[in-house]
């Protein structure tokens, strides 16, 4: 391939559910990834991107994958410009690693992910957020710039470094949620927010989801302003709300005493190393055990019907073993049972007019061999399928498993 | 145009809704930045999405070059209709299709002005997010095609962060759907590809919006110093405390002159001035705001001034946004730029704005929202003086390649339209412009969508470019450029 120094021979710890890809690229510069990108395209060899590959396995089981390309080394901080509280990151870094370098100016980027080794540039191919979302939105809503590395070789820049700028397109966006099917992500810019000084989190618990639905509707029409708002369900039927409060010391307090009145039941209040475990555990939850997770959406209206669903999907012999979402209408739902009793539950939630976007992230081969992963194909997708062949004409970027 | 185009045109939305008058043509010619002009060869009033699709499939299998436009308060000339080409408004399509608050979020017709839905929430304490000053008379369509920002998108960001989807006509006549109310739609986004394409990709034919609960409290101070850089100062600091003021906005000494003599507003004289504004909890407020005066005072303020009712409020942002027409009562022409920079590059770029006006001879007067380093030169001048028209265009370019020089951009929110595809070349190499014509390509590979616009192309022929002149709207005080 010209670049054979990036290159090494694929093992059993790269499979890609479980194709193992006989060649693993691990550049080291991002002209190296072009290149490798380009050669690739000459060779049509179907191309798999990985960052952390914590999220590896999402997407259809694939037939054949030829090279695997690694951001693993192309992992530095390329500038964090504290006073213009922006960062440029490669798409390698550790979003943990990361935040630990924005900490010792006392800023973040506030997106949280349920794996350890997530790296920025996976957060955005993949749109993976966690419960601040709720205040902060996702990845796609922070990136102000990045630098693809295109399927022909060439790196090509949009956005920029600075938060508000609005010269061309936001290639950015696009390649949000794009799981690796357009063009590899060489690096981000990010713009970044303060550390609050203060938080804490209030847990309700309910006996049943009505009432836990009743506060939620409540709760959205007040003035409290949440860091963030989870819910969680596990199969115990124990439903709880949490809600976190963060900002300066005295507003975080005020808030906490203002939704403690609003909320139905009487509910316990955390902060500190307790605070961290128990959102850790919520974010974590969905993934902990064994199990098919499905990542889908409803109307903040539809929360009860929602509950209702899981009702059913239990009646026909599924375990709903955890259910974690925000109540802005963002989940994941981990299925235990007997693969075509799971399918029953993915088809239960598809065929419901209350929840959407209904995708299966975890689950065995055999299950994603019998459910289409990614669900119906939406408007949308006609569009990114236009796109796609002008960005990947040979087709070889996550091919057959991605969402177009 | 040959007749039997428009007789189809005619078909198919009825004659009543193709405007051929020269006389009525007139209107379109220009958006907001009247300086380029083009006659249309008709302008077409569709009153709903399957008008649009008609006319733009008419359009596609004919060869004619369409341009959409809202109501018509844009800065680029993002609605400079094309020679030999239609203009497509957007204007009749102006229905609030629903409200729907339990899931805060409203569907609107693209006619729809920003305002209006702001106006249809407020009643159960909602608000609508950006806003942009024109927002009185500007259309949500509009707003999706610039991306539109406004004075408060340091803390609440951009038309895209509160568009949840849209319907859009793309450029083959075919209606799709884009986003989605619910969240996390695998794929690409293209609707974070369309929101700010400046009315390139397709034509937005309805959009769901989110909306927000109204802030329980909203404090806001005018800081007033005899530096900019104590000024600047006062921001850096306020920043590094942890705090994301709502707005934060500085007006220098010709500025402050300029809204003094138009709407009287009582500003402090002074060099500088900041307005900090913060909302939320009552709570946050009241702890964050002290910060921010006492801030204020440290980094050398000769007098802060807190707004003690909205009425005060109104006044002091009366004058902020009163700025930029205010120019007119102290120059006879002026020119408005967009750009950004590192908020920390703010006192080195002013300090080079500062030399320019030096060098040119041409007062510059400098309106920007210092939190997210939007600047808005204001190039005072008079065209009739030889030479001095372009002259300021010359200083306006200047200034937009200082903001590239200092890692910023060359449009904040104004969007590059016709006005500024020139400078594209400053911020992105050959390759990523081709990309960018790329993404155009796949869903216009005829170039019939609003050509000529955001990417460079060699100037259509018939473009002069000129000074600011003042917009019918802004005319009639319905609003004011920011």
């Amino acid at each position: 391939m010209g670049v054979t120094q990036a290159l090494r021979q694929g093992s059993v710890e790269d499979a890609v559910d479980g194709v193992v890809p006989p060649v693993v690229a691990v550049p080291e510069r991002p002209e190296e990834l072009a290149q490798v990108l380009a050669a690739a395209t000459l060779d049509k060899q179907l191309t798999v991107l990985r960052g952390g590959a914590s999220k590896l396995g999402w997407g259809r089981p694939p037939d054949r994958v030829d090279l695997v390309i690694t951001t693993e080394k192309l992992n530095a901080l390329v500038a964090h410009r504290h006073g213009d509280m922006t960062v440029t990151a490669q798409a390698g870094m550790p979003l943990t690693r990361l935040n630990g370098l924005l900490a010792e100016h006392g800023q973040h980027l506030p997106v949280e992910s349920a794996f350890a080794n997530a790296t920025v540039g996976g957060i955005v191919a993949t749109n993976d957020a966690g419960p601040m979302r709720y205040r902060f939105g996702t990845p796609r809503d922070l990136l102000i710039g990045v630098t693809l590395a295109m399927t022909d070789g060439r790196l090509v820049n949009a956005g920029g470094t600075v938060v508000k700028n609005v010269a061309g397109y936001d290639l950015g966006k696009l390649v949000s949620s794009s799981h690796g099917t357009l063009a590899a992500i060489v690096d981000v810019t990010f713009k970044l927010l303060p550390v609050p000084h203060a938080s804490k989190t209030l847990v309700a618990t309910y006996a049943d989801g009505k009432a836990l639905a009743h506060d939620v509707a409540v709760l959205h029409g007040s003035q409290v302003e949440f860091t963030a708002f989870d819910i969680s369900l596990s199969d115990q039927g124990r439903s709880l709300l949490l809600m976190r409060m963060a900002s300066s010391p005295a507003a975080t307090d005020a808030q906490a005493s203002q939704a403690r009145q609003l909320v139905s039941s009487a509910p316990t209040m955390v902060s500190g190393e307790e605070e961290r475990a128990l959102w850790d555990e919520q974010i974590r939850a969905p993934w902990s055990e064994a199990g098919t997770v499905v990542r889908f959406s409803w109307l903040p209206s539809n929360l009860a019907a929602v509950f209702s669903l899981f009702d059913r999907v239990r009646a026909n012999g599924c375990r709903v073993a955890m259910f974690t979402g925000r109540t802005s209408g963002a989940g994941f739902v981990r299925f235990e049972g007997e693969d075509s009793v799971v399918a029953g539950a993915i088809g239960v939630l598809r065929s419901s007019e209350h929840v959407g976007h209904v995708v299966v992230v975890r689950a065995s081969r055999r299950l994603k061999e019998q459910v289409d992963v990614w669900g119906p194909a939406t408007g949308a997708s006609e569009v990114a399928r236009l796109l796609k062949r002008k960005f990947d004409p040979a087709g070889i970027l996550n091919a057959g498993r991605g969402p177009i | 145009m040959d007749p039997r185009i428009v007789k189809l045109f005619k078909k198919a939305i009825g004659s009543e809704s193709v405007l051929t008058d020269p006389v009525q043509l007139v209107t379109y010619e220009c958006d907001a930045l009247p300086h380029l002009r083009s006659q249309p060869e008709l302008v077409l009033l569709p009153q709903s999405a399957a008008d649009v699709q008609a006319i733009v499939r008419i359009c596609d299998t004919e060869g004619v070059p369409f341009v959409a436009r809202g109501h018509g308060t844009g800065l680029s000339g993002g609605a400079l209709p094309v020679p030999g080409g239609v203009v497509i408004s957007l204007a009749k399509l102006n229905r609030v299709l629903d409200v729907d608050i339990p899931n805060q979020r409203v569907t609107v017709e693209p006619g729809v002005t920003n305002l209006e839905i702001t106006r249809q929430v407020a009643p159960f304490g909602y608000y609508y997010a950006p806003d942009p000053s024109s927002q009185q008379v500007c259309s949500i369509g509009g707003n999706v095609a610039e991306n539109s920002g406004g004075a408060h998108c340091l803390k609440y960001g951009f038309t895209v962060h509160h568009i949840l989807a849209v319907e859009a006509v793309l450029p083959n006549g075919e209606l799709v759907q884009i986003g989605s109310s619910l969240p996390d739609a695998p794929g690409p986004d293209v609707l974070g590809l369309v929101v700010g394409s400046e009315g390139t990709l397709a034509i937005v034919t309805k959009a769901v919006v989110r909306i927000l609960r109204k802030p329980e409290s909203v404090q806001t101070l005018l800081a007033a110093f005899d530096s900019i850089s104590a000024a600047g100062s006062a921001v850096s600091d306020i920043i590094s405390a942890g705090i994301v003021p709502a707005a934060v906005e500085m007006m220098d000494a010709v500025a402050i002159e300029a809204a003094e003599a138009a709407v009287h507003p009582n500003f402090p004289s002074a060099d500088t001035i900041l307005i900090v504004e913060l909302d939320g909890p009552s709570a946050e407020g009241a702890e964050l705001f002290a910060i921010v005066e006492s801030t204020c005072q440290k980094s050398g303020a000769t007098r802060v001034e807190i707004a003690q009712d909205e009425a005060q409020r109104s006044r002091i942002w009366k004058g902020r946004k009163a700025a930029f027409a205010a120019m007119g009562r102290i120059s006879p022409n002026y020119y408005v730029q967009d750009g950004v920079v590192p908020r920390t590059k703010l006192p080195e770029v002013l300090g080079r704005i500062r030399l320019l006006e030096k060098r040119e001879g041409l007062r510059i007067g400098n309106v920007f929202h210092a939190g997210d380093g939007n600047l808005h030169p204001l190039i005072c001048y008079d065209e009739r003086i030889e030479g001095q028209s372009a002259l300021a265009e010359k200083v306006a370019g200047e200034i937009l390649i200082y903001c590239v020089e200092a890692g910023g951009s060359i449009t904040g929110e104004h969007g590059v339209g016709a006005d500024k595809r020139e400078f594209m070349p400053r911020m992105f190499s050959e390759d990523s412009l081709d990309v960018m014509q790329s993404v155009r390509d796949a869903l216009d590979p005829k170039r019939l969508c609003n050509p000529g616009k955001v990417l460079p192309t060699p100037r259509l022929c018939g473009e002069v470019p000129g000074p600011y002149r003042e917009h019918p709207v802004e005319r009639a005080g319905l609003g004011e450029r920011f």
